[in-house]
């Protein structure tokens, strides 16, 4: 910094032509980043919605204004219970992917390790996994009604499937050579399990949670629209039969940062899972 | 350490399996050998004549299609059980979720150890290899011959009775490996343990080994039995005296004949 202000007072014409390089210097900068990016595109893109919508007048029925969305939605967060059903939809999503987590785990080490087992729930695994879970909506509906076990069963086939079978790849794939290390330490079957095959085939199973909580989202929300008098599914449904196209966008909104905070947080722990892939 | 009293004796051990050709493939036939207690005792061959089968047959994890593995109590003659065992990997098949600290404690934590006291003894076997510091890092963030110090370090901590070593030094590069010899060297001395060393190396052999077994080409088996009767601990300059260039010479000619011949069985079949 002394160095340039010296310059600007020896070489006026040096220290405009330093300037100019620095100013260039900080927005290609700014251009690199990739997040900059993509933030300012998203900024740009509702700043010319808004402009839009105003200059040519579109009902709001049609199409609102982003601020009157985030207006409508701060509105129904505070007064409308809208975090309520933010809190049923979480809650109906998460109980279900536990579940399917543990078991699916559970099995998928099982098929793992046992022939028979394998065998079996492969050919269950080859009917149910390419069934559109969709379609299992009316029949869940007659066996179990539409309250807390159908959403919980619901969002529990979404994540099941894919962690299962991620499960089996991974601890399939666990080398070989650490079974025998563990063996030659004195781990038993249940160690070698526990210590061994589930820890490496972490990895893959966590590609599996991120392809099955996906999928639990979308059958929770699917399926409050379709059945449930809460949730966000619900509110969504019912906004727009009401035409409420704000609240609509509201619901949207809401759903696509849980979209975002999601994505963002398994970003965040397949960074820590990097400690597993290079051995 | 009580010094070890246990002989492994390969009593006729043949191991084949089937094949899709109808001939069964043979790794080992009639093979007989004894594995002296307390003694480091290489095996040196071609590779494919099954010299890594011959310590897995050691360590129980294969069994033989014929003859028998017998562990035998050098005082009394008679049988004993299978003494503890630990192994080094030519891949070091080192936990990559564990850190270093936890891979070395790694068999004292299945045996049931207390944290405490495993990290204890974790320390000093990693003190021992000199990687003291390196407790808390990941496999991933050391180098080659550091990570075979951890494979070291984890079956030291085991305190074996015989120490398996496969091919230890076979995935370092040329400079690693000769200080990794010296220094392994110097260990095994130390704790007096059986050693059954697989090796492809020839100068690795006579730095290490009491005796050395040279094997021939598949189906492997014996082919000569040979003392090395220099002092112990060896470094790498007693591989410059006459009698270590004598055994070099020695094994050499055995095994480039069984090279050749396995290579010309390779291209024979094929």
């Amino acid at each position: 910094m002394a160095g340039e202000t010296d310059l600007a007072g020896s070489a006026p014409s040096a220290a405009t032509t330093a300037a100019a390089n620095s100013r260039r210097w900080t927005l290609r900068a700014a251009l690199d980043d990739q997040r900059l990016i993509g933030w300012g595109f998203l900024l740009a893109l509702l700043a010319v919605w808004e402009f839009v919508v105003i200059q040519a007048r579109i009902s709001p029925l049609y199409l609102p204004r982003p601020t009157g969305v985030v207006a409508v939605l701060w509105q129904n967060i505070r007064e409308g219970g809208l975090s309520t059903d933010l809190g049923f939809t979480l809650y109906r999503i998460f109980a279900g992917f536990f579940i399917a987590l543990v078991t699916g785990v559970l099995l998928g080490v099982w098929m793992a390790v046992s022939k028979p087992v394998k065998a079996m729930a492969d050919i269950l695994i080859a009917a149910l996994y390419p069934l559109p879970k969709v379609t299992l909506i009316p029949l869940l509906v007659i066996w179990l009604g539409t309250g807390g076990p159908f959403m919980l069963t619901i969002s529990f086939m979404g994540a099941f499937f894919p962690i299962v079978i991620n499960t089996v790849v991974g601890v399939q794939q666990c080398e070989q050579g650490l079974v025998l290390a563990a063996r030659d330490l004195g781990a038993n079957l249940r160690q070698i399990v526990l210590r061994v095959l589930i820890p490496s085939a972490v990895p893959s199973i966590f590609a599996g949670i991120r392809i099955g909580l996906g999928i639990s989202i979308i059958l929770v929300v699917a399926a409050e629209m379709v059945v449930a008098k809460d949730g966000l599914g619900a509110r969504l449904f019912v906004a727009g039969q009401l035409l409420d196209t704000e609240l609509v966008f509201a619901v949207l909104l809401v759903l696509a940062v849980l979209g975002i905070l999601i994505t963002k947080g398994q970003d965040l722990i397949d960074a820590r899972l990097g400690l597993w892939r290079t051995s | 350490m009580t010094s070890p009293v246990v002989d492994i004796r390969f009593e006729d051990v043949r191991l084949a399996w089937p094949s899709k050709a109808g001939q069964p493939t043979v790794a080992l036939d009639r093979m007989r050998c004894a594995i002296t207690a307390g003694k480091v005792t290489a095996i040196i061959g071609p590779s494919g004549c099954g010299k890594s089968t011959m310590l897995q047959l050691a360590r129980g994890f294969l069994d033989p299609s014929a003859g028998e593995i017998r562990f035998v109590d050098r005082r009394s003659g008679q049988s004993a059980p299978r003494p503890p065992m630990a192994t080094v990997w030519q891949g070091f098949n080192l936990f990559p979720w564990l850190t270093v600290l936890d891979n070395v404690a790694f068999g004292l934590e299945m045996g049931g150890m207390a944290k405490a006291e495993r990290h204890e003894r974790a320390r000093e076997a990693l003190a021992k290899v000199d990687l003291k510091g390196f407790e808390s890092k990941y496999p991933r963030q050391l180098s080659g011959g550091m990570r075979q110090r951890v494979g070291i370090a984890r079956a030291l901590v085991m305190k074996p009775e015989v120490l398996l070593l496969d091919e230890p030094f076979g995935a370092l590069d040329a400079q690693t490996r000769l200080v990794l010899q010296e220094q392994v060297a110097g260990i095994v001395e130390e704790t007096g343990a059986t050693v059954l060393l697989i090796t492809h190396s020839i100068e690795e052999a006579i730095l290490l080994a009491d005796t050395i077994f040279v094997m021939t080409a598949r189906p492997g088996r014996i082919a000569r039995e040979i003392e090395v009767t220099m002092p112990k601990p060896r470094t790498l300059a007693d591989l410059k005296r006459p009698e270590a260039a004598a055994l070099f010479e020695e094994i050499y000619d055995l095994l480039r004949d069984e090279v050749i011949r396995a290579m010309t069985n390779e291209g024979g079949t094929q």
